[in-house]
């Protein structure tokens, strides 16, 4: 036991751990509210396709840099997807048919981004940040993409719920729809293949240390691509989520999404160098900064001040993870010299 | 130095041929001083903001947080001269509001050792929001006439003034960063960091200064906005951030630091404007076609900076 807490202890897991749970007991202590069932049902909602989103930058910064263009991956795909679906006359065939077409759509655009950063050897964070742009101005304006209305097999999809609560104080009722379901099973697949196959350790070691990964026998370029098209295929999963929640296509809501998935990962003890990254952390970190977004009116604090919360927050969070990895660094010269 | 100097060489070119090719196929539209009075008052804003991410990029790290930081000073600076109040002050408000804000992210990424994206991914939600709650959420107007005649005058009955600021500006820069120490030693911590501790160099004070550098550049186009459009708002130009890296890389500023000249980011600056100001002139062509065009462009001329540097290495070693 005493071995596991001084484990925890250094994780950066365990820091965001516990802000959650003071934050809870306070927004408790302040409103009562914030146990309360349809509050608990309200967060795991709006935490669904921000942590899809997670698994996306998880695994491009653990590989290689971040990604930026997930969200504009995201809505592109599920347009296709949609589309595709209406032109087919597609609308009776059940709701994964919809999902595969858009993961199909999906790992194409992330094969481009591979493609260029792989080949190239460019800086992630620009690649994707010109792609992005690229595949906004496909959408927006090729496309010229309006707001639509789900084929029937989606909106049946998106009004079955997984659970529906009433509170019965407040008498403010709300349901779990079930896209919940796909993203724990994503989680679970994303869990087994990182730390069960030989595969999901390469991405772990190609983001460590490149050199020693190819001499391990590791492919890096064949990882690194894989992992870009693996990306965008969760992107278009978490995109067409988003349509299936808010019952309609709506095109210009996904841009400007990836900034907060980033912080929240970073919160979670993702590093920015490579190589350490947890899944554990990205659920942690989405739903602190959901927790944020969600519950600050619990506390009565007035929404214009949000903004002004979440950038603390990833400052001071980022700055604690910083100043400890600066200080296993010195640590680990330390002991270099008094072993010498 | 001589690789500098080709990539300039190679924007001059890209922009010459753009003139050519807007003047042929759109001569009366393209070659107007209307048109070109809008195309200069345009881009000074963006571009004193790009030159502020170039310099970031050049010292090694990113400043994200510019268009946040010129909304804050724009703000701040609108609320002190709204109703009377005193115009030099409310700049000089703007000004110092600008260089906080850059020290704070000088700081953060420096002494603390926060990732530069993340600090001012951090820092841009932090001074968004404090804009949100200066302005209380709405725009904030009623900015005197004294200071919106600002952006109506034009120097010599042709000039934008917002133009002849941001051309100071660029001078100024220009000298910083190719004749003065300071300069020098932001390249020399771009490249290679440990290098220029081991030089004696105060890395931390260094970067520092770039931040600030770009802090006050931001502020500066956050003033030039508000007296443009008369009023400020937290949430206005947030596509410029994209943009101004966007610039940054077309001018040829290396993303992992040590590259890159401050005339080719104005180049860069000038080519986008045209290039934005041309495809307005097609009504047919939707304004989300531009997103498509600098997606290509920037992705394009990444590939050829590579093809031509590799060209280059090959012969330099067929040399030796």
């Amino acid at each position: 036991m005493n071995k596991f807490f001084k484990k925890a202890v250094k994780q950066t897991e365990f820091y965001v751990f516990l802000i959650i749970i003071v934050l809870s007991l306070v927004i408790q202590a302040r409103s009562g509210l914030f146990f309360a069932n349809n509050n608990i049902v309200d967060l795991l909602r709006s935490m669904i396709v921000p942590s899809i989103y997670a698994i996306c930058a998880l695994l491009a910064f653990v590989s290689t840099g971040p990604d930026v263009s997930f969200p504009m991956i995201a809505a592109l795909s599920s347009y296709l997807a949609l589309t595709v679906t209406n032109r087919l006359g597609l609308g009776g065939a059940p709701w994964i048919i919809t999902f595969i077409i858009g993961i199909l759509f999906g790992c194409l655009m992330g094969a481009l981004n591979g493609v260029i950063i792989v080949r190239y050897k460019f800086p992630s964070l620009i690649v994707t940040l010109g792609t992005s742009s690229i595949f906004s101005g496909i959408l927006l304006g090729a496309f010229e993409a309006e707001r639509m209305d789900l084929p029937q097999n989606l909106a049946a999809f998106g009004k079955a719920s997984l659970l529906t609560v009433k509170n019965a104080k407040t008498g403010l009722g709300s349901t779990l729809p079930m896209t919940f379901l796909i993203m724990i099973v994503l989680y679970i697949i994303a869990y087994l293949v990182l730390n069960k196959t030989i595969m999901g350790r390469g991405v772990y070691a190609v983001g460590g240390d490149e050199v020693s990964a190819e001499r391990a026998g590791f492919n890096v370029k064949g990882i690194r691509f894989g992992i870009f098209v693996v990306n965008g295929g969760v992107a278009a999963v978490a995109g067409l989520c988003y349509a299936v929640m808010s019952m309609r296509y709506l095109p210009t809501e996904y841009a400007g999404g990836e900034m907060i998935v980033i912080a929240a990962i970073i919160l979670g003890g993702t590093r920015m160098t490579g190589g350490i990254g947890t899944l554990k952390g990205c659920l942690l970190g989405t739903l602190l900064l959901t927790m944020v977004s969600n519950s600050l009116i619990l506390l009565g604090i007035s929404v214009y001040w949000q903004r002004v919360f979440i950038g603390a927050i990833i400052i001071i969070g980022t700055a604690i993870s910083a100043i400890q990895s600066h200080a296993g660094v010195k640590v680990k010269t330390r002991l270099k010299k008094e072993a010498a | 130095m001589k690789k500098m100097d080709s990539n300039i060489k190679r924007l001059l070119i890209i922009l010459v041929a753009f003139i050519i090719i807007a003047c042929v196929t759109k001569p009366t539209a393209f070659i107007k001083i209307g048109n070109f009075q809008t195309m200069a008052k345009q881009l000074s804003e963006y571009g004193l903001m790009s030159i502020g991410v170039g310099i970031c990029m050049i010292s090694g790290g990113i400043d994200l947080s510019t268009v946040y930081i010129a909304n804050l000073c724009g703000i701040l600076a609108g609320i002190t001269m709204q109703d009377g109040g005193n115009v030099p002050l409310a700049i000089l408000v703007g000004l110092v509001v600008g260089i906080i804000c850059g020290s704070f992210n000088g700081f953060l990424v420096s002494y603390l050792r926060i990732p530069a994206m993340l600090a001012t991914l951090g820092t841009y939600q932090l001074f968004m929001g404090i804009a949100i709650l200066a302005s209380k959420g709405s725009t904030v107007s009623g900015i005197p006439e004294a200071y919106t005649s600002f952006a109506t005058t034009a120097l010599l009955g042709y000039i934008p003034l917002s133009f002849v600021v941001f051309l100071l500006l660029i001078l100024a820069v220009t000298f910083i960063m190719s004749r003065t120490k300071f300069g020098t030693r932001v390249y020399l911590v771009g490249t290679n960091e440990r290098a220029a501790r081991f030089a004696g160099i105060h890395c931390n004070a260094v970067l520092v200064r770039t931040y600030m550098l770009s802090g006050l550049l931001s502020a500066v186009a956050g003033l030039l906005s508000l007296a443009r459009i008369n009023s400020a708002k937290a949430d206005f130009g947030s596509s410029y951030t994209m943009q101004s890296i966007l610039i940054a890389v077309l001018g040829g500023v290396n993303p992992n630091g040590g590259f890159g000249t401050i005339p080719g980011i104005a180049i860069a600056v000038v080519i986008l404007q045209m290039m934005s100001s041309y495809l307005n002139m097609f009504p047919g062509i939707s304004n989300y076609y531009r997103d498509l065009i600098w997606g290509i462009a920037l992705i394009g001329v990444l590939i050829i900076n590579f093809a031509l540097d590799k060209r280059r290495t090959q012969r330099l070693s067929k040399i030796s």
